[in-house]
């Protein structure tokens, strides 16, 4: 479960970009954070995900409460989160079968049950027979599948992509809409942003709307 | 714990993969770093060395008095009794012209210097070992020995001795302070290995980072390979030496014995060897961690 209280964020250099926000995001449940550009949908989504702390108010993930989190317990908090990142935050130098396995890797997993997960994931989202491949060689929409299979494979009980439809054509963006539902559907919390009007209506869930760093709806 | 391992292992793994990733600059550095070693591991081996030739000269005080040439037996015996009611005085030995004569000629070096001779041209005299090693007591004693009749020239032999022991203090410390510098330098440039080496890594950092790995996570797999290069280059600097006592050592001994001496160079002993790869190791970890805390530090 995630809530955020009167949860706000100021940058240096006094930007607002969240201003007391408060919202409940229930076990289990799929919420779409919808707005603008620079309405607030990312930085909502990083408090959420603990890469942002907030400057007022506090957000509790799982019931902990991230503020009073030191670096290493925002790590493990991370580490057991599902995130897919706007910019994919890919590693070009890697296969794809290593760039799925470094969330296992950085919570110490052994080398067979890596090889197990990796491929378990990869296969959910159609990438199985890529996992040799660099992501260079994939394309947008293969490369949204694949930073999709690196949040999964820990088993996370909530996935947060920021714009996981963003940039893909309509097909794609229909697969990985498929994707996302059929996750949330197995119990897992999903939480999303985007602005794709299309995408919405195919997730026929919740939504969070802000405007200015406040919520609308 | 088995978590705990693993992490290790894999940290471990990933260290060896990058230094195998780039086997040139891989063994540039390690050799400029063995190098490095060389120096002071080198200086701190011929230090020991010549301490340990040194240490078998004695160096006790002692004192020659010389009479003067015209002095007969009855000076002699006058001498000693006056020697012998001084005080502070451990053993007095007397030593002959005849005596220091015959000596002299059993060098063989100078053999034709003793033959073209006609007379002694040798003073009687004394040899005296203090029971005091105290610099004042030492004085006095020389003074009172000049003041004693048909004494010619009293000279204390231990003054080389002291001047011996400066030196080798003086080497050991500047062993020392060059072991420091080129420790100092070891740590630097593999601080700088490192700080490379996570240039090129920046975005798997930040990836990590973000996807919930720590910071202990991020700087694992480089203190392996800080320390890993550290021993790869204590190796190398104990190989380097060795053979270079190795092939010194020979030479010397046979220039040594020709002086009739047995002066040889002793290779590093097991101990040494230990100890150079294992400090070796620790600089480069020291130096690893160093360079990844002022990264994750400015990258907070």
């Amino acid at each position: 479960m995630i809530v955020l209280e009167n949860a706000g964020k100021r940058y240096p250099g006094g930007f607002e970009a969240l201003k007391a926000v408060t919202a409940t995001i229930q076990k289990g449940e799929m919420v779409a954070i919808t707005g603008r550009s620079g309405a607030g949908k990312s930085t909502f989504l990083k408090l959420a995900a603990g890469i942002e702390l907030p400057t007022q108010g506090t957000v509790m993930v799982n019931g902990q409460n991230i503020g009073s989190l030191k670096e290493a317990g925002l790590a493990v908090l991370r580490r057991n989160l599902g995130l897919v990142f706007q910019d994919h935050k890919l590693l070009f130098d890697r296969t794809v079968f290593e760039n799925v396995s470094l969330p296992l890797e950085i919570a110490a997993y052994s080398r067979a049950e890596i090889g197990k997960r990796v491929r378990a994931s990869l296969d959910k989202v159609g990438l199985l027979n890529r996992e040799k491949s660099r992501p260079i060689m994939l394309s947008g929409g293969e490369q949204q599948r694949l930073c999709i299979a690196r949040a999964i494979v820990n088993r996370p009980s909530i996935l947060i992509a920021d714009e996981p439809t963003g940039n893909l054509d309509q097909e794609y963006a229909a697969h990985i809409i498929e994707l996302l539902k059929s996750f949330n559907q197995v119990g897992v919390t999903v939480v999303l942003s985007t602005h794709d009007e299309t995408g919405l209506a195919r997730l026929n869930c919740r939504r969070i709307t802000l405007e200015q760093g406040v919520v609308l709806e | 714990m088995t978590g705990w391992l693993t992490a290790h292992v894999q940290a471990c793994a990933r260290a060896l993969q990058r230094l195998a990733a780039q086997p040139v600059g891989s063994v540039l550095s390690v050799l400029v770093i063995g190098i490095a070693i060389s120096l002071p591991l080198g200086l701190y081996l011929l230090f020991t060395n010549v301490s340990a030739a040194a240490s078998r000269v004695n160096t006790d005080p002692n004192f020659n008095i010389y009479m003067s040439l015209d002095a007969g037996e009855v000076d002699v015996r006058e001498l000693e009794k006056r020697i012998k009611a001084l005080p502070n005085l451990g053993s007095v030995r007397f030593i002959s012209k005849d005596a220091a004569l015959a000596d002299m000629r059993r060098v063989p070096s100078l053999k034709d210097l003793m033959a073209s001779l006609e007379g002694n041209p040798l003073p009687h005299a004394f040899s005296i070992r203090p029971s005091s090693a105290d610099a004042g007591a030492l004085a006095t004693i020389r003074a009172e020995l000049n003041r004693l009749p048909k004494v010619d020239r009293v000279v204390m032999d231990f003054e080389w001795a002291e001047k011996l022991r400066r030196f080798a203090t003086f080497a050991e410390r500047l062993v020392m302070l060059i072991g420091l510098v080129l420790g100092l330098a070891v740590v630097f440039v593999t601080g700088n290995t490192i700080r490379l080496q996570i240039l090129t890594q920046r975005e798997e950092i930040e990836v990590s980072q973000l996807i919930g790995a720590t910071r202990r996570f991020v700087r694992r797999p480089f203190l392996y390979f800080g320390a890993a290069q550290g021993l790869l280059a204590g190796t190398v600097a104990v190989i380097f030496i060795s053979v270079l006592v190795s092939w010194v050592g020979k030479e010397l001994l046979a220039l040594t014995a020709s002086y009739g001496s047995e002066f040889a160079l002793q290779a590093p002993g097991l101990e040494l060897i230990l100890l150079v790869i294992c400090v070796s190791a620790f600089l480069g970890w020291l130096g690893a961690l160093l360079s990844v805390a002022m990264y994750l530090y400015r990258s907070r």
